[in-house]
């Protein structure tokens, strides 16, 4: 079987500040960063033990040029960097038997989500797609529905998890902390979670065949709050947005990857309205 | 008969480098040429006024768009101030105008011998077409107006752009306020000769505003850019209806015009923002 992995670092054990998440951290980041990678390998390894087979690893956090090359296995392959049109979901395409997303956190607005956000902490205050509350998890697996491929295994906080077997409870999650807030965290330690995960990827694996696949409705109908008006004042003069209120915007689309690209384009557009000097 | 006027600044007389057109560096050189271009603006406003324009809107169109000394300006005019506006150098244009007036305004970029060629964004905008047109920021605000049925009658500037609009839309009468030589160098007559060369040619076009036509880009309406960068064109593609032809070009099709000049600055805030991650 042929796996796709995306792989945040939000939701990996013991992470509790944006420090320990970003890259420019020359202390906190380099720890965390390693023990990212070690539940990447962990998933990878326990796929492997029950199948799986080519893995390619997308990573999808921050600037997405976090990998640790020799933490990795030599013959997986990994999308790196940013600006990818997908995002975290770059590289998806059909023939994938299934997709694990490691590290992922809860959606903007969650309680008790550690560092939860939606794609981007300072522009989108909630996205629903066919008036369904979306976290990165949500919007991720239905672009892996699109292309026909099930998720099959979470990692990340209590939250997250239980949020994503609401949706779809045929995917086996893997708790490694409880968030206490948005800043701190009960968690296993890293070493606990590497193996929770290695254990969590291999049942995945032996319960792939009674994976479904999640998609949205066509058409799609997203709905957009933005954190600020002049966000929306921006995010208005793309083709097909229609503001619906002072903060708020809706996009349709036949096609959930094309209203996928236009909520990347609309969190891309929104980071250009910074206050007028 | 109301007048719409769309203000640039780097056409205005004797400007010829980015520091006296920069309102936010604070440059003693800005307050100086801050003050000619409301002069220029005035220059218009009494030219039509004396050939029987009444009321007057007047756009400042020209970087963070809040340049003009209001205290200069006529008490009756109504002031359109401040950036972001959707349809930015042309917002509030309407069906209500008989006319309008483009001072101080620039080349495109990519033209010789026009001061501070650009075109909205110099930084992200290589190019631009419309319908196979090369377009300065003239052409783009002129089809925002012809889309409203109003004839763009005025444009001050120098010689080169002048002259560019003037080979679109003949019916356009242009003042010509300074030579330019190269991009940061001017031939210029004084800001005192050149307003009072607007306030004729501004009473001339309210004259002869009966022959001016709407510039009007024919639907379906084809926006062609070349991007600076490569990047502007991976973010630019993003937005939809947007179609990547090249590396560093973008098309988008449309019947609305108001619907492509929007996509237009969609393209170059968005461009603006694909720097360098770092």
């Amino acid at each position: 079987m042929r796996l796709y992995v995306s792989c945040d670092m939000e939701g990996t054990a013991g992470i509790c500040s944006w420090m320990q998440c970003d890259p420019s951290n020359r202390y906190e980041y380099p720890v965390y960063r390693r023990y990212m990678m070690k539940e990447v390998r962990a998933a990878i390894d326990g796929a492997r033990s029950a199948g799986a087979n080519d893995v390619v690893v997308n990573d999808s956090h921050w600037d997405m040029r976090n990998i640790l090359w020799d933490e990795l296995p030599s013959d997986v392959r990994v999308i790196s960097g940013s600006r990818k049109p997908n995002s975290m979901t770059q590289g998806l395409q059909p023939g994938f038997g299934g997709a694990f997303f490691t590290g992922y956190h809860a959606a903007i607005g969650v309680e008790n989500g550690v560092l939860a956000h939606t794609y981007t902490g300072d522009s989108v205050y909630n996205v629903r797609m066919n008036g369904l509350a979306c976290s990165e998890a949500l919007l991720n697996a239905a672009m892996c529905g699109y292309y026909g491929i099930p998720l099959l295994l979470l990692t990340g906080d209590s939250v997250v998890c239980k949020h994503i077997n609401e949706h779809m409870p045929w995917v086996t999650t893997v708790v490694v902390k409880e968030g206490i807030g948005h800043y701190a965290t009960d968690s296993l330690t890293p070493r606990a979670a590497q193996d929770l995960i290695r254990e969590g990827a291999a049942q995945a694996i032996r319960d792939a065949s009674k994976a479904e696949i999640f998609t949205f409705k066509s058409p799609v109908t997203m709905e957009l709050e933005m954190t600020r008006i002049e966000q929306a004042d921006f995010v208005e003069l793309m083709p097909g947005f229609i503001r619906t209120g002072g903060r708020t915007l809706t996009f349709e689309h036949q096609d959930y990857a094309m209203v996928f690209r236009a909520f990347v384009a609309a969190y891309r557009l929104a980071s250009a309205a910074t206050p007028v000097a | 008969m109301n007048i719409y006027i769309s203000c640039d600044m780097e056409g205005v007389a004797g400007v010829c480098s980015w520091e006296q057109v920069d309102a936010r560096s604070y440059t003693p050189e800005y307050f100086i040429y801050q003050r000619h271009m409301t002069a220029e603006v005035n220059a218009a406003i009494e030219g039509a006024r004396s050939a029987g324009a009444t009321g007057m809107l007047v756009n400042d169109s020209h970087g963070p768009m809040r340049n003009l000394l209001l205290d200069e300006l006529p008490a009756d005019v109504r002031i359109m101030f401040g950036n972001r506006k959707p349809h930015s150098m042309v917002h509030g244009m309407n069906a209500t105008y008989g006319g309008a007036f483009f001072t101080g305004y620039h080349g495109a970029i990519g033209d010789m011998n026009a001061a501070l060629a650009h075109t909205y964004t110099p930084s992200v905008v290589y190019n631009a077409r419309i319908n196979g047109v090369t377009c300065s920021e003239a052409t783009i605000n002129a089809g925002l107006a012809g889309f409203y049925g109003v004839p763009v009658l005025l444009v001050t500037g120098d010689r080169v752009s002048v002259e560019s609009v003037r080979s679109q839309m003949p019916w356009v009468e242009g003042v010509i306020v300074k030579e330019s030589i190269g991009n940061y160098a001017t031939d210029s007559i004084s800001p005192e000769a050149a307003q009072q060369l607007i306030r004729e040619g501004a009473a001339r076009a309210i004259r002869n505003a009966g022959k001016a036509k709407p510039y009007v880009f024919k639907a379906p309406i084809e926006l062609e850019i070349d991007l600076s960068r490569v990047e502007q064109a991976d973010f630019i593609e993003l937005i939809p209806g947007f179609m990547r032809t090249g590396a560093r070009s973008v098309r988008f099709v449309h019947d609305d015009y108001p619907t492509v000049f929007r996509a237009f600055v969609a393209a170059f805030r968005m461009g603006a923002v694909a720097g360098n991650p770092a």
